[in-house]
């Protein structure tokens, strides 16, 4: 037996991932994985630095990483890019002014080397708000049709209401379940 | 004598049983035997299953006769074969990510060289992969834009002619994006006095931008408030419900309450501030805080709308995000002490502004 087939078989077993939340400055990041986790997100401050959870969902073990999005961090995301299964792109999809921004740093992440065998899911967030664009209009705003690199999927949901975060989170690890845990 | 007797002895005492010396050594050469054979065996089997993969020369004739393959793939397709050109190109390329996924495979017993090796093939093969399918099928990427009818008559594209569906695109985005039935505002005025309703601004996205000079009034309850731009004005507002942003503004006074307060580019400005989470501040230089002052005459009903907690303000506790030093206190914003503190702040009568 290969070393590589043992370690596998190692990772298999305790069913872990690492999953990856990025997104622009008030995109709600923190919000999301709170609200998964159960906890209250009426008193979220921005966050400075980064927040990590460790949840079991489905019988996998998920390590949630959630980087602060403020200009001055992001050159700090790349420290987390390593080992991650999968990559959540959050979008406030209310604000309209910053999309362009929203987009180019989205492309330039995945181009990432280290990001490149993760999945990609995209949350259009803040669709519980009046002035929310839909998810096709996100969709084609940050031109995701044209990802060719990544395994991508987009779902609008709500953080503060909850709305459709299962939704996303299964397909992320059904998807990334295919990918890495093949031998069964 | 003695001597004698006591070889006599021991020899005696062997007698007995003359064939045990001669046993023994030999059932410890049958062992050793055995084990030898076992050895051979578990290195045979040890070299024919799965070590034989991890082992570099193997990789590489296995990598470089699939990458020769890919290579003889890809010179078979040319422009004059275009209608199965197609097939082949996504063969190679489903070739390429296997050749992709097997170089991952092998990662942990290369050595670093050959591993950069390996990566940089693998790269020239994705690199003139992709310069084949520029070069066979030149407009597929756009083949499924609105101008399919088109695409047909078009025998050899120009390239001006693919820009069109980008620009239009990129045009339509930045339409999509712009206009909002949900937003509202003020933008690009100088010196006036600016004042919008609860009727107008409730549970809205507002915009301030470009504003020189302005005495802004916003009596009502916005859904997030944007603050762009600004210069020299004075932005009263009443309780929104999430965030505020302040970009790129510049001697100004704001007060306002929110859930989260955050501050960009921005100097010399003023804020009187009642914050149910935090305020942050990025890139900003003079900015003081208070607490928030200002009052008018629906401001109670309007904080139940917003669904702020009134009785809790952490206005003073300000984060920077280029101070991350613990201990040492940020040299970008300050307390405005009590004594400088505005208590009182001019009445602007909607009827004013028309």
């Amino acid at each position: 037996m290969g070393l590589l087939t043992i370690l596998k078989k190692m990772k298999h077993k305790e069913r872990e991932m690492r999953l990856l939340m990025l997104g622009l400055d008030n995109a709600g990041k923190t919000t999301i994985l709170k609200k998964f986790n159960g906890e209250d997100v009426s008193t979220i401050s921005p966050t400075l630095g980064f927040n990590i959870k460790t949840l079991e969902h489905r019988g996998f073990k998920l390590n949630i990483w959630d980087v602060g999005g403020q200009k001055s961090l992001r050159s700090y995301w790349r420290n987390y890019f390593e080992s991650t299964d999968g990559l959540v792109w959050v979008v406030d999809s209310a604000d309209r002014l910053r999309l362009e921004d929203c987009k180019q740093e989205l492309s330039a992440l995945l181009l990432e080397e280290r990001l490149a065998g993760a999945t990609l899911l995209v949350f259009a967030n803040k669709q519980d708000l009046p002035g929310a664009l839909s998810k096709e209009a996100i969709q084609e705003a940050l031109a995701l049709d044209d990802i060719k690199t990544h395994h991508w999927c987009i779902i609008g949901c709500s953080a503060v209401t909850g709305e459709n975060l299962l939704t996303g989170v299964d397909w992320l690890l059904d998807d990334i379940a295919a990918r890495i845990f093949t031998i069964e | 004598m003695s001597l004698a007797m006591e070889t006599g002895l021991c020899q005696g005492n062997d007698d007995p049983n003359p064939n045990e010396t001669l046993k023994i050594p030999e059932r410890l050469l049958k062992r050793d035997q055995a084990r030898l054979k076992e050895a051979e065996r578990r290195k045979d089997v040890k070299e024919s299953s799965s070590v034989a993969e991890e082992n570099s020369d193997v990789f590489f004739t296995t990598f470089n006769s699939e990458r020769a393959s890919i290579d003889a793939l890809l010179s078979t397709c040319t422009e004059t074969t275009r209608e199965n050109a197609s097939e082949v190109l996504e063969e190679a390329t489903i070739k390429t990510q296997q050749l992709q996924q097997f170089l991952n495979d092998s990662m942990m017993f290369l050595t670093p060289f050959n591993l950069k090796q390996a990566q940089a093939t693998l790269q020239a093969l994705q690199t003139s992969l992709s310069e084949k399918r520029d070069e066979v099928l030149p407009k597929k990427k756009f083949a499924f834009k609105s101008r399919n009818v088109k695409g047909k008559t078009t025998l050899s594209p120009s390239s001006s002619i693919t820009e069109i569906p980008r620009a239009a695109r990129d045009k339509k985005t930045t339409v999509d994006t712009a206009v909002s039935p949900m937003q509202c505002g003020f933008s690009s005025a100088d010196s006036q006095v600016l004042i919008k309703t609860a009727d107008e601004i409730q549970q809205r996205d507002v915009l301030l931008s470009h504003l020189t000079g302005c005495k802004v009034r916003l009596l009502g309850s916005p859904s997030t408030l944007h603050i762009k731009h600004v210069r020299d004005c004075e932005i009263l507002c009443g309780p929104v419900s999430s965030s505020v942003f302040v970009d790129q503004c510049t001697g100004c006074t704001l007060a306002l309450p929110c859930q989260q307060l955050r501050t960009h580019n921005t100097k010399d400005t003023r804020i009187y501030l009642h914050v149910t989470s935090r305020a942050i501040i990025e890139d900003c230089q003079g900015v003081s805080f208070a607490p928030f002052t200002w009052t008018y005459s629906n401001l109670d009903a309007d904080f139940t709308v917003s669904g702020l907690d009134r009785n809790r303000n952490n206005w003073d506790q300000v984060d920077d995000f280029n101070w991350l030093a613990a201990g040492t206190p940020s040299p970008n914003w300050t307390i405005i002490p009590e004594n400088d503190r505005k208590t009182s702040w001019d009445e602007l009568l909607p009827a004013s502004s028309e």
